[in-house]
């Protein structure tokens, strides 16, 4: 394989505001110039930019390792030792069976009923409003509400938490204004959890069984409430976006919304498409454990690579047409829940979330029409604060 | 060819099945069942179409014998 000389790199910002509030045509031109883009802006820091070489990536985590290497400044690398997310086998793989023991599609089915009814409550109550707004009175209360009892958090913790979350995920970025932001709120959401004891999670929870196995796992408490705070933030804002960002879609594409209320078979294969067309997580990064070339540029080891899901969801070379939104299209190989062994743990959660949402969706209501949304920024996470709705039932 | 499935790694989200559901499906404990022993070389097109889905990686294609 030849090495070019120069390797293709870039000045532009990935996470400034102007890229954040529309990353796709950045994504585009990153894409044109390589798998692999070197950019100026970080330290040693390489976007990679098209399908197939993220999801390799992902797959492949003695190369790519994700020991403190998920994040692109040291403060959430340090933070992140030791976390699910964080780590590398074997540790990483001790962390998640805890987790699965609880979010496997095989455990988690029992709650579909539930999730179901909570649904259907939540979209009949704004359907008698007729007007609302889909982001705080829709997309945050049903992750919120099934979050919280899954956990079986105590309620005080509850109006902090989105707050909680969105800084969790914004911390993930390099080291700018909004990741200084993030750094000074998190210490809030450890304190509360740090008081936490089992007593205080409701029995029978998937918070109180991660105390429950601790002792023949080895965890101490700092451990426990570490795993919790990634139960608790992890299923919040990525599942919350992609609920928002599901219901813009079908307001501006009142097509799509017919053959889905037409078909509602078609509701996992529009839930698919909603996460690959707005990748919820734009962004997570890995650490290169030796030299590696990439599409014919040679990555140096020790060098981070930045995974952009949101662009290779977008790759024409893996999706034909891919700025198109099909609810046909069912690409249920996207990158939306990552790829290998750090693939999303809680997408059989979200999964049941998204269906039930759209569903209760499609069987009242006609048509949305929608005022000015307001983009939320945050440093990896890609969604929405507000969104006007009317609804035609 | 034949469907091996990595037990340990297989979580259950049945995406495979999804794109083989004549080649496998997972039974009412949610654990994947391959119902097809010897493939075809279309079935084993398939497949591999499942395999490369899979999001752990759990399953990949042996020679048969
Ligand atoms: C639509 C909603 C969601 C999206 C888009 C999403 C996305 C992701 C992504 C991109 C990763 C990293 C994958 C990788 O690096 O390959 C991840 C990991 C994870 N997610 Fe989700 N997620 C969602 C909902 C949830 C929910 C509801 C939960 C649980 C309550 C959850 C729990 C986790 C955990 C624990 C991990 C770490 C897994 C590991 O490192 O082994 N997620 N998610
Ligand atoms: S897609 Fe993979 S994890 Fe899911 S059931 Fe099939 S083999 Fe198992």
């Amino acid at each position: 394989m030849t090495i070019a000389s120069a390797p293709p790199h870039s000045d532009v910002d990935l996470f400034s505001d102007e890229v954040l509030l529309d990353p796709y045509p950045v994504y585009a031109r990153l894409r044109e110039m390589g798998a692999a883009v070197r950019l100026d802006a970080l330290d040693r820091v390489w976007a990679l930019t098209r399908y197939d070489h993220i999801r390799a990536a992902d797959g492949d985590w003695q190369t790519f390792s994700s020991d403190a290497s998920v994040g692109l400044n040291e403060v959430i690398n340090a933070r992140l030792v030791g976390s699910i997310l964080g780590s590398d086998p074997p540790w990483h793989d001790k962390l998640r069976a805890v987790l699965m023991a609880q979010l496997s599609p095989r455990s988690i089915r029992r709650i579909t009923d539930y999730v179901e009814e909570a649904a259907d409550r939540l979209v009949d109550s704004l359907v008698e409003r007729g007007r609302f707004d889909a982001v705080p009175d829709l997309a945050t209360v049903l992750p919120l509400t099934v979050v919280f009892d899954l956990i079986g958090l105590p309620e005080s913790g509850r109006g902090n938490m989105i707050r909680w979350a969105d800084a969790m995920f914004t911390i993930f970025g390099p080291l700018n204004d909004r990741t200084r932001a993030g750094v000074q709120i998190i210490p809030e959401m450890y304190e509360w959890l740090g008081t936490l004891q089992a007593e205080d999670l409701r029995p029978g929870s998937m918070g109180r069984s991660i105390f429950d196995v601790a002792g023949e796992q080895g965890f101490d408490h700092h451990q426990c409430v570490k795993l919790l705070a990634t139960y608790v933030t992890a299923g919040m804002d990525t599942t919350i976006n992609a609920i928002s960002n599901a219901v813009a879609l079908f307001a501006e594409h009142p097509d799509q919304w017919d053959a889905v209320r037409a078909d509602p078979g078609l509701i996992p294969s529009a839930f698919n498409e909603v996460l690959r067309y707005e990748s919820p997580v734009l962004a997570f990064a890995r650490r290169v454990t030796r030299d590696v070339v990439i599409d014919g540029v040679e990555v140096p080891g020790g060098d981070q690579v930045v995974l952009l899901f949101g662009s290779g969801n977008r790759d024409e070379r893996h999706y034909p047409d891919p700025d198109r939104f099909d609810v046909r299209r069912n690409p249920v190989d996207h990158l939306s829940f990552g790829y290998g062994i750090h693939t999303c743990a809680g997408q059989a959660l979200a999964r049941i979330e998204g269906h039930a949402i759209l569903r209760a969706l499609s069987e009242r209501i006609r048509r949305f029409h929608t005022g000015e949304p307001k983009r939320h920024l945050n440093n990896v996470v890609r969604g929405l604060e507000s969104l006007p709705v009317e609804i035609e039932t | 060819m034949k469907i091996s499935v990595d037990r340990d790694r297989c979580e259950g989200y049945g995406v495979c099945a999804e794109v083989a559901p004549d080649l496998l499906h997972l039974d009412d404990d949610g654990e994947l069942v391959v119902d097809v022993e010897d493939l075809t070389p279309e079935q084993t097109e398939t497949a591999a179409s499942a395999a490369r889905v899979c999001p752990v990686a759990a399953l990949s294609l042996r020679d048969a014998g």
